[in-house]
């Protein structure tokens, strides 16, 4: 049992004491990682290499067979492009929308809690089913939004905007949608940033003249720094590996154009049953994760360093 | 601190002895005293397959024709049905796991797996002895003629027919609905223009659309392959066929046919919104289930006609599969060949839906079709009579192969006829495309 008193240390009897009980402690997650992430993640790399099917019985070495044979393909040139631009995209909207969202949710009003609450809810709600119904809110015979424009004869019935059968506008439609659930986990973490602001500076830059947008972009960005990258970071990875919102609602489609690397990777690997392709794909996203994963945390470490 | 025990008690070597013993007899006890009872234990058949288009055929087959079979059989048989959509993944979920279920159903040649499951000639040949010979298209859709072996068994197909709005197309002039790809491309012209309903053929990444453009690309003469299994899409007839679907989409669609699922084209066609779409009966079937006054308005017709012949896949293609793992191998094939003996009755309780591969299950079929009382009119069904003169196999002229299988399920067909018809390639651009993704596909598949 710990004991505290004023000026005494903390003493404990956990892993200072008992050696095994710090390494049982520490068990749980590294079982957890290591069958869930790093052993699939080993086999993904093994696959990648081989000539593994979903009905083969034998695996054999074929090197880089299954990376060429990939990049002939035009649709994976097109999941490579659409990740870029999904994720993209995603983020700007995301840090965006989340950065004002915090501000708007820091200052003390009536209901905010309330506020706060709905705000939260796209996060607590499974994704599955939070896109399919967006689905059918962009579905192509019963959208509710269509039938708003319609009913405000903005389109004609028969001349109305296919949210997910247009390139352009399924794209958005799957940006926007992957927004809708990023927001409040990245709102959540600014908030945490924004409290973490001494009060003093911001009250000293406006006793110094400095108005909202001087104090916004001079102190509060720069300060925030460090949990903005941590917001893409996770923001990043989330959106680069999400297959969730882009299968449930084109399944890649119209023709491949919101096809990503994950949707794109199940689809040949588990549907198109070519097991050592669908692999290959999955590990082109692991460089571009890794060097995500650098520059944001060195972004975030310079930032907590100055 | 705990004491030391004393020498009475059992020691934790012993407890692991007396207690695996006890397991050892609990397990062989009854099997030892009642052999009878042992010999006589019941087994369990699991099997897997889709929730069916036509509810009706699942509670047949779940709650009625598996129970009798069951009991005759002194089996427990476990009917799971899933989406369509989720049959491939399942499938490979089973083959990873080498667990499942002991029977499983997909609907479309699934010759990929063709290594992972049993050969299954002698269910063909059990049943070919009692029901007569299949049908080409059975035949076609589940045998390897490089390795002999069937890996695949093919109780029905469905038929994929036109469903067409009888008022519209006889507003311009099309009372018997269109006959011809070229009727279909005029006649969907004028009702656009003149009531503003769209064409319903899908351009999107599923089954319904994967068929229609099989079809269209077959009666223009063109093909995925040739009967030897070699790449043929990149023909002069494959591009005829593309810059035909574009200029029927551009006259006659909208941006919703890129959108579609299975079920879309029958929530459109219901819905009252497009004047045709291909699809197999479960459209009419669920308007006259659910008495919707649409009912009397939507009729079927045969393949539409093209420059060279009538023809069009199989709309589903029942596929049976026995996986190398499966626990009970033997009770899957017996209950193969015993289902086939009650295929009429499935026949009529799916309400036609199921068509059979072995013709003399349902001898009747011309004039059980041609008159349904569920129908309206109650001949709506008779033009499906002659399904086998336009009915193909997927991998049509060759046979349903790996490569095939492969190329079908990641919707080269549909990708290619939708990049034309939005006008995002050339129809040389696109098939020259789908050639070197089919080499591909193919190359990969060497040997498979």
């Amino acid at each position: 049992m710990a004991v505290a008193g004023a000026g005494t240390k903390i003493k404990s009897i956990g892993a200072a004491t008992s050696p095994g009980l710090g390494a049982a402690m520490f068990a749980p997650a590294v079982t957890y990682i290591g069958l869930l992430i790093a052993g699939p993640f080993m086999l993904a790399i093994f696959y990648a290499f081989s000539d593994a099917r979903i009905g083969s019985t034998g695996l054999h070495y074929v090197g880089l067979e299954n990376f060429r044979s990939i990049l002939q393909s035009p649709s994976f040139r097109m999941a490579l492009k659409n990740s870029f631009v999904f994720t993209i995209c995603t983020q700007i909207i995301v840090i965006v929308c989340s950065t004002t969202l915090s501000i708007a949710l820091e200052k003390k009003f009536r209901g905010r809690g309330f506020v706060r609450f709905l705000i939260l809810l796209p996060w607590v709600a499974p994704i599955s089913l939070g896109a399919i119904g967006w689905k059918w809110i962009l579905d192509s015979i019963y959208s509710v939004i269509t039938w708003v424009l319609v009913w405000l004869h903005i389109f004609k019935p028969y001349d109305t905007p296919m949210w997910l059968g247009q390139p352009h506008l399924a794209m958005a439609s799957v940006v926007l949608v992957h927004c809708w659930r990023l927001i409040p986990f990245s709102t959540v973490i600014m908030l945490a940033g924004r409290t973490a602001i001494p009060k003093e500076i911001p009250e000293a830059a406006a006793i110094d003249g400095a108005g909202f947008w001087r104090t916004l972009f001079q102190i509060t960005i720069p300060m925030m720094t460090p949990i903005i990258s941590v917001a893409v970071l996770f923001g990043t990875i989330f959106t680069f590996t999400d297959m969730t919102v882009v299968y449930i609602l084109t399944a890649g489609g119209p023709f491949d154009s919101t096809q990503t690397l994950p949707s794109f990777a199940f689809a040949t690997g588990i549907q198109g049953s070519d097991l050592a392709a669908g692999a290959a794909i999955s590990v082109f996203m692991v460089p571009v994760l890794v060097l995500i994963a650098y520059f944001m945390l060195r972004v975030a470490h310079r930032a907590e360093v100055t | 601190m705990a004491k030391k025990k004393n020498g009475q008690g059992v020691s934790r070597r012993n407890f692991m002895k007396i207690s695996g013993a006890g397991a050892v007899a609990a397990g062989l006890g009854p099997a030892f005293l009642f052999p009878e009872r042992a010999a006589a234990q019941q087994k369990t058949l699991k099997i897997l397959q889709w929730s069916h288009f036509v509810p009706a055929w699942d509670t047949w087959f779940n709650n009625t024709y598996t129970k009798q079979w069951g009991a005759k059989n002194n089996t427990n048989v476990i009917v799971d049905n899933i989406n369509l959509v989720d049959l491939k993944t399942r499938a490979a979920s089973e083959i990873s796991a080498k667990k499942g279920h002991d029977l499983f159903m997909l609907l479309s040649p699934p010759a990929a797996y063709e290594k992972q499951v049993i050969d299954m000639s002698n269910v063909y040949a059990e049943v070919e002895k009692k029901h007569g010979k299949k049908i080409d298209l059975a035949h076609k859709s589940t045998y390897n003629p490089k390795t002999k072996k069937y890996f695949a068994f093919s109780d029905a197909y469905t038929p994929d027919p036109g469903n067409w709005h009888k008022d519209w197309w006889a507003e311009v002039g099309y009372p018997n609905g269109p006959d011809t790809w070229d009727d279909l491309r005029a006649g969907a012209k004028k009702i656009r223009d003149k009531s503003g309903h769209p064409c319903g053929l899908g351009l999107s990444q599923e089954l319904d659309t994967s068929m229609a453009m099989r079809a269209l690309l077959w009666s223009f003469g063109g093909a995925e392959q040739d009967i030897e299994g070699r790449v043929t899409i990149n023909s002069k007839q494959t591009i005829e066929a593309l810059k035909f679907m574009k200029a029927l989409y551009q006259e006659s669609e909208t941006a919703e046919v890129f959108t579609w699922t299975p079920p879309s084209n029958n929530q459109a066609m219901l819905a009252g919104r497009v004047s045709y779409v291909a699809n197999a009966i479960s459209i009419t079937r669920q308007s006259e289930r659910e008495h919707m006054p649409i009912d009397s308005k939507i009729m079927i017709s045969q393949a539409l006609k093209g420059p060279v012949r009538r023809i069009a896949a199989e709309h589903v293609m029942n596929c049976y599969v026995i996986w190398q793992f499966a626990e009970n191998k033997e009770g899957a094939q017996k209950f193969l060949i015993d289902y086939m003996d009650s295929f009429h009755e499935g026949f009529v309780a799916g309400q036609f839906y199921n068509f059979p591969c072995f013709p003399k299950t349902v001898p009747n079929l011309k004039t059980e079709i041609a008159n349904d009382p569920r129908a309206n009119p109650p001949d709506k069904y008779k033009v499906l009579g002659n399904v086998l003169e336009w009915a193909t196999n997927v991998g049509y002229p060759g046979y349903a192969s790996a490569g095939i299988d492969e190329a079908f399920t990641t919707w080269v067909i549909p990708t290619m006829f939708a990049k034309v018809a939005r006008g995002d390639e050339t129809p040389e651009n696109a098939a020259a495309a789908a050639e070197k993704e089919y080499q591909r596909i193919f190359a990969r598949n060497t040997g498979a």
